[in-house]
């Protein structure tokens, strides 16, 4: 696979689609969440605004270098599991670069974006900052653990790490998806979405009227304008990477975007209805069902 | 050549001590010239004898007395084996009368003359062939130590000479008892005649032998019937100490060594259990020895009843058992009497006053020979005895005996090396004068046991093939010790560098990775020794000791130079890792671990060779003797080096509190010999298709495990450096983990995960060590907001936790993605999962590292902390060329190392299309990765920097704190204790359960000590009971065996 | 006769072994070493004799042709000479140690003198 330069632009223009998108979901998300709390609610178009406002804001301040970076980290996280995903099937323009690495190349990824979110926050000098990125790593270390058991599963399932190569094995219909070949390694991964997405009962990072949004709360202006692009583009990425795993990829559009929509949805549903949980019942939450689940979907492989 | 005869060393003597006799109390000078003549004319005549015998000018000769032949008369045999033992004899007889110059001098012709009757007494008793001749000269012997002991004045000496003569009355008796009916029974009292008629020996002179035997044992101080001798070493003239030790139980166990042609094989197993439980009973009690002479003693009786268990244990005819014997006596000989002597000197009683040998370093040097002598490292000559010993047992089928040797020499190294940490570390008073007359024998003895070493090396069957070339270099440098510190460090760097060049060219690939890590690491690591000012003294040495190791482990073909190699190498760590200001207790605990490793290694050594012929390393692949078994001692004995999971707990404290450039070195270069020993192994066990599935499979869960408990120890950590220590502890159970899963994948994120730790620990160590020699603190929570200040720093440590914990596109990533597919493809998952978990949770310690360290609020202390220096940013810089390399471009290393591999673990390879490379599951491209995040981070960056042209910088408080500005750095710098949660939530993982076991194994080991050497109370005549019940004992059990 | 003297001397013997392990006076411990010895020294003489011999001489009784039957055997008493000589020289040693100790403490019993131990 060669970087051409048709190839890059189809890519980009795959960036663009998902930034939209991404901005339309989290709108209408939070337009849900308000409904349910009987309020009336952002119109769904406010991220745009949001987005605007913060790039245009004049004045900013800056930390230090690492603080500088910490949102060029982060972005670079989000687009950078975007370029490595296939996002739709079959389809060579909306493949990305996926060429270069495959599942465990996108798992790991994702630490690239909060390393850099992690230690931009940390010279920032808050100890909210600080607080909270305590907390994510704590949370994280065992959300990840229904989730890798998840992959195993697959890998071993499908006897491959290449997500296109997933995919396209759960081509042919709903009896093909991972969701009902693979249903036990399917729950462990949703219930680790529910961390990895971050809304109640394990929105401890941001928690607000705790930690007031927790790492970026030095982060304004244009650096908050990088880190909410960033934001959206991550929640449909993400999205699509459980659709390719679980729920048979997409093959156009259309597709994805109903998809995504409903694998965000799933934790935006659980988030309005659980309160928050403390850091330690956050992180012994995953070691309980999600675990045994994963390592049942992993025994059912064998 | 005119040969001397051997029975003029009785005339001599005699009329010497006749005249000194003569000349009274007032010409002291001229009877001490006197006594030195004598003994310097008995050793020239044994010497010359030994001289001759050994070159083959003449043979073994019959001295006959009284103008008879034996039975007639008595005879003297001098042999090469005798004229070894009197040149032993006579040379400490005249030097410990050199070192008593004073006290013999001043006490007049009286104590001058006794002292030379006990060195005649000890040559005949040696020499001669006629029992009841040996009978009266060991009395002679006794009554003259006797008279020795009570030349030191006060109550002890005198209580315990006392002790000593109730104890050698009884063993008098019950040996002439034996010899009476010896001759009633054979009609003869020449030896070899009672040996000749040995075959008629009948019930009753059975136990007649067995009554001489039992004596001379007696006399060798079995456990526990020695309370007597213990009391007397303690409280004894050092000098006298020495000469008992020495000299004594040279000519003794020499004795018993000639009657046990009476005893017969029957005899010979109850010989070996006695010295055995000597050896292993006497030095389980030293181990709460506080005052060194009686440690000392104990530490004697356990060595002679070793070199007793030889004498049971080893057949006579065995072509090693000469070397055996030749090299522990030799090891004893020398190290006992110098430390002996060095007592002397000290006169400190408690081991904790001996740091006053730091005022003379050579002292010091010397005493450290003596102890390390004692405890059978190389180049000693102990280490060649005991490895020959345990080798010929082995082969026996003895192991046993193997297991009761290692087990009492483990106890023996747990109180001889406390001690010499003590000696090392603690504060030093002043030491008295040292006189030169006491002086020149320590140094005598210290040559002499060097060069005795390295004669019984070439005795030893392939000690010809040990390469001393590296001990060479270590030498020089002990040599220049006095020159200052960028001296010596540029000739270690050229040495190192010269033993990598001999070493890299044509080196087949995967022994290249490690030589390349620890040479070119140690290159490296040495660097930083440019910034020290001063001398460092002592630091060249060990440091050198540990790579001239490492390179010879490299070298190493057989198992003869792989064991000398592994020990060289400890040696050199343990003096390392003591440097730190904390370390004494630190080093201490990394000692016993590796010392108790390196008995696994050396028993598991013993199982390869039975049934085999040769040592060569390749054997390891053909065991015949429980192959499992011996597999398993091995990798247990390397896993001591990685720190696996229940032998680690010496690593946090070992690398914590280790100087700032040494850390590096063990951490990310040293652990690296127990992978190279465990790669060995893998290999010769067979590869992919090997017969130790079982064994495998569990290492792969010990792996899996350790890296769990390492990470998560880290997590909790406050001090900088343990927080890396546990890492490593954590990383290097990723690799026994990767290495075990025995793919060829599995064995690439093997070799993978071990490149990177060497890059990134030696990275973060020398950033994190700098820092903390910067800032004078280990505790993460005094630092804070470095960045500003040290940005070098922050960027390579940035690196190296980016490397450390796989985030893509660097080379920690290669690791991950390899260890992915050869778990899925070999089916751990489970293991794999659990690794996965501390990977994740190596991002807690990573951004408590960078954060706290670098991050948050600078402290008003380090307003003014410059940033590193320059030594210690290059060698970090190098390494980030070469993670940069590796990340961008793994193929360059991968793909060879592939190849490599491909004998051993053909099946399942990784197979590259130019960069990228694919396995059976998935593929990853590496440059286009970093290709792809490379271009995408700077088009960011430069969008960013686009949208916020006019950022301005803030100062430090200005950040959004309810409207206010803290006041203090400390308030807002959250990093103590930061994982409080995580901790409650998973901490009990880590609760210290192991570091408990340990714990309470010591305590166990040191109460029935305690409780044991209760029975030396003290009372002379329990004393006396003891032996009389001893043998009473002894002969029911042997009686109704036959 | 040899079976009275074997008799004593091991009753002697006994004797002495059990003053020496059960007497906390130094010199009764002594004591008991000298009657040990003494013990020893009949066993000796004993092992040697041939009954009916005479001095290990050569005089007209024995001539000169079949000595050996005639006399006791010779080196038992040479030996036991010897033995009689060590046997004095550890007495008078002990005895040398018994006055120090007793100059150093005042004290004859034995159990007086433990501060070494362990």
């Amino acid at each position: 696979m060669e970087f051409t330069v048709s190839k890059i632009l189809w890519t980009l223009l795959g960036l663009f689609i998902v930034l939209n998108w991404g901005l339309i979901m989290g709108g209408t998300m939070r337009k849900i969440v308000a409904r349910v709390g009987k309020r009336y609610g952002i119109p769904i178009y406010q991220p745009y605004i949001d987005l605007v406002k913060n790039y245009s804001v004049r004045s900013q301040i800056t930390h230090g270098v690492m603080f500088y970076l910490g949102p060029v980290f982060r972005l670079s996280g989000g687009v950078g599991i975007f370029l490595f995903l296939p996002l739709i099937f079959g389809s060579d323009h909306w493949s990305n670069f996926s060429f270069s690495g495959d599942l465990i190349l996108i798992l790991y990824f994702q630490f690239f974006g909060m390393l850099g979110m992690a230690l931009g926050a940390g010279e920032g000098g808050h100890p909210y900052s600080a607080i909270g990125v305590s907390r994510g790593l704590s949370q994280f270390t065992t959300i990840e653990v229904p989730m890798t058991l998840a992959v195993i599963s697959l890998a071993v399932q499908y006897n491959t790490l290449s997500i296109s190569e997933i995919v396209a094995a759960q081509q042919g219909g709903l009896a093909n998806w991972t969701m009902v070949t693979n249903p036990f390694a399917t729950v462990a991964a949703m219930l680790s979405l529910l961390g990895a997405f971050g809304h109640s009962p394990f929105d401890l990072v941001k928690a607000p009227n705790e930690i007031p949004i927790g790492p970026p709360t030095e982060y304004h202006a244009t650096y908050l304008g990088v880190l909410r692009t960033n934001a959206a583009i991550l929640h449909v990425v993400e999205a699509a990477l459980f659709m390719n795993l679980f729920f048979g990829g997409a093959t156009n559009w259309f597709e994805l975007i109903l998809k995504t929509f409903l694998i965000y949805f799933w934790s935006v549903f659980v988030g309005v209805v659980f309160p928050r949980f403390r850091i330690e019942q956050s992180v012994q939450w995953f070691l309980k069902i999600p675990l045994i689940l994963g390592i049942i979907a992993i025994i059912v492989v064998l | 050549m005119d040969f001397i005869s051997p029975i003029n060393v009785v005339a001599v003597s005699l009329g010497a001590a006749f005249f000194m006799g003569l000349l009274g109390k007032k010409a002291q000078t001229v009877s001490y010239i006197l006594l030195l003549g004598a003994l310097l004319f008995n050793t020239i005549v044994s010497g010359q004898w030994l001289y001759g015998l050994a070159t083959n000018i003449i043979d073994a000769q019959q001295v006959y007395t009284a103008g008879f032949r034996p039975p007639f008369s008595i005879n003297l045999l001098m042999g090469l084996d005798e004229a070894v033992i009197t040149t032993l004899v006579n040379i400490v007889g005249l030097l410990g009368a050199i070192y008593m110059a004073s006290g013999l001098h001043k006490k007049g012709s009286g104590s001058q003359v006794v002292y030379l009757v006990l060195i005649m007494s000890l040559n005949v008793i040696v020499l001669s062939r006629d029992l009841f001749n040996i009978f009266v000269f060991l009395e002679v012997g006794s009554i003259a130590t006797a008279g020795l002991i009570i030349m030191q004045k006060g109550i002890n000496a005198v209580s315990a000479g006392f002790k000593y003569m109730l104890a050698t009355g009884i063993i008098a008796s019950i040996m002439l008892i034996g010899v009476i009916f010896i001759y009633r029974f054979t009609g003869t009292l020449n030896l070899d005649f009672v040996m000749q008629s040995h075959p008629v020996l009948k019930q009753g002179a059975l136990i007649s032998s067995f009554l001489i035997l039992m004596a001379i044992l007696l006399e060798l101080k079995p456990f526990p019937a020695n309370g007597w001798a213990l009391d007397v070493y303690e409280s004894a003239h050092p000098g006298i100490s020495a000469m008992l030790s020495s000299a004594v139980a040279t000519a003794n166990l020499f004795v018993l060594y000639k009657f046990t042609g009476m005893a017969g094989e029957s005899l010979m197993y109850y010989i070996s259990l006695i010295g055995l439980v000597t050896f292993v009973g006497s030095n389980l009690l030293g181990i709460n020895q506080t005052n060194a002479r009686r440690m000392l003693g104990y530490s004697s009786i356990g060595q002679i009843g070793l070199l007793v268990a030889i004498i049971g244990l080893v057949p006579h005819s065995n072509a090693n058992f000469k070397l055996i014997f030749i090299g522990i006596l030799t090891g004893h000989y020398f190290a006992k009497a110098g430390l002996f002597w060095i007592a002397g000197i000290v006169k400190a009683q408690n081991i904790k006053e001996w740091s006053v040998l730091r005022n003379r370093p050579v002292l010091l040097f010397l005493f450290l020979t003596f102890v390390l002598a004692l405890t059978g490292f190389p180049p000693f000559p102990s280490f060649w005895g005991k490895w020959q010993l345990v080798m010929g047992l082995s082969q026996q089928g003895q192991i046993a005996a193997v297991i009761a040797i290692l087990v009492g020499s483990f106890f023996e190294v747990v109180y001889l090396l406390r001690w010499a940490g003590y000696s090392i570390k603690l504060e030093p008073g002043k030491l008295p004068e040292v006189k030169l007359s006491q002086f020149i024998p320590v140094i005598l003895f210290g040559l002499g046991i060097y060069a005795t070493g390295y004669f019984v090396s070439q005795a030893t069957n392939f000690g010809d093939t040990i390469n001393y070339i590296p001990l060479v270099v270590v030498a020089i440098l002990l040599v220049v010790d006095f020159l200052p510190a960028y001296i010596k460090n540029s000739l270690s760097i050229l040495a190192t560098g010269w033993f990598a060049y001999l070493l890299i060219p044509g080196q087949d690939t995967l022994k290249l990775v490690f030589t390349v890590i620890f040479l070119v690491g140690g290159i490296l690591t040495l660097i930083p020794g440019f910034h020290v000012k001063g001398k460092r003294a002592g630091f060249y040495p060990s440091a050198m000791l540990m790579f001239g190791g490492l390179a010879l482990l490299i070298e190493a073909e057989n198992m003869l130079q792989f064991f000398f190699a592994w020990e060289i190498m400890t040696l050199g760590s343990y003096f390392l890792i003591i440097r730190g200001k904390e370390s004494m207790v630190h080093a201490f605990s990394y000692m016993l671990f590796s010392v108790g490793g390196a008995y696994l290694i050396l028993l598991g050594f013993g199982m390869v060779s039975v049934g085999n012929t040769g040592l060569s390393l390749n054997l390891l692949s053909q065991i015949k003797f429980y192959p499992v078994l011996a597999m398993a001692l091995l990798a247990v004995g390397f896993m001591t080096k990685t720190a696996s999971l229940g032998l680690h707990i010496w690593l946090p404290g070992a690398h914590g509190e280790a100087e700032s450039d040494v850390s590096p070195m063990v951490s990310a270069i040293l652990l690296k010999a127990g992978v190279f020993g465990l790669v060995l192994l893998m290999l010769a066990a067979g590869g992919e298709y090997n017969n130790y599935q079982g064994l495998f499979y569990t290492l792969g869960w010990i792996g899996a495990l350790t890296a769990l408990v390492g990470n998560l120890g880290a997590v909790f950590q406050e001090d900088a450096k343990r927080l890396l220590a546990y890492s490593s502890i954590g990383q290097l159970g990723y690799i026994l983990f990767a290495f075990s899963i025995m793919s060829q994948l599995g064995w690439l994120t093997g070799f993978t995960y071990t490149i990177n730790h060497f890059m990134f620990k030696a990275i973060l160590f020398l950033s994190v060590g700098g820092i903390v020699m910067r800032l004078g603190t280990h505790n993460m929570y005094e630092m804070g907001g470095l960045i500003k200040k040290m940005p070098f720093s922050f960027i390579a440590v940035l690196i190296g936790i980016i490397t450390l914990a796989g985030i893509p596109p660097l080379s920690g990533f290669s690791g991950k993605w390899l260890f992915y597919n050869a778990v899925i493809m070999k089916g751990w998952y489970f293991q794999g999962a659990i690794i996965f978990f501390a990977g994740t949770i190596a991002f807690l310690y990573c951004f408590k590292l960078i954060y706290s360290i670098f991050l948050g609020q600078l402290k008003d202390n380090h307003r003014n902390v410059k940033e590193l220096p320059f030594w210690y940013l290059l060698p970090q810089y190098i390494l980030i060329l070469g993670i940069m390399v590796f990340s961008a471009k793994p193929d360059l290393i991968l793909k060879p190392l592939g190849t490599a591999l491909a004998a051993a673990f053909p099946s399942n390879p990784l197979i590259w299309e130019g960069t990228k490379a694919l396995s059976q599951l998935g593929y990853w491209d590496a440059t286009t990765i970093m290709i792809v995040i490379g271009t995408m981070f700077v088009i960011l960056l430069i969008w960013l920097m686009l949208m916020s042209r006019k950022a301005q910088n803030v100062k430090q408080f200005n950040i959004v704190y309810a409207g206010e500005r803290p006041e203090r750095p400390e308030l807002t710098h959250v990093s103590h204790n930061i994982y409080a949660g995580y901790n409650k939530a998973l901490g009990f993982l880590v609760a210290p359960g192991i570091t408990g076991f340990w714990n309470y194994a010591t305590n166990l080991v040191e109460s029935i000590g305690n409780f044991t050497r209760r029975i030396y109370s003290g009372n002379g005549q329990s004393y006396a009971i003891h032996l009389v019940s001893y043998i009473v004992v002894v002969f029911i059990i042997y009686i109704s065996s036959i | 006769m040899e079976t009275i003297a074997l008799i004593t001397s091991f009753v002697l013997i006994l004797i002495g072994l059990y003053g020496i392990l059960s007497q906390k006076n130094i010199l009764k411990m002594i004591v008991g070493f000298s009657l040990f010895d003494t013990g020893l020294h009949v066993l000796i003489v004993t092992v040697g004799y041939i009954r009916g011999g005479t001095a290990p001489i050569l005089d007209q009784v024995t001539g000169t042709s079949n000595v050996s039957d005639k006399i006791v055997d010779p080196i038992p008493q040479a030996l036991v000479l010897t033995a009689i000589v060590i046997g004095l020289g550890v007495t008078a040693l002990m005895l040398a140690y018994a006055l120090k100790m007793y100059q150093e403490k005042q004290s004859l019993d034995i159990r007086d003198f433990k501060e070494l131990k362990w």
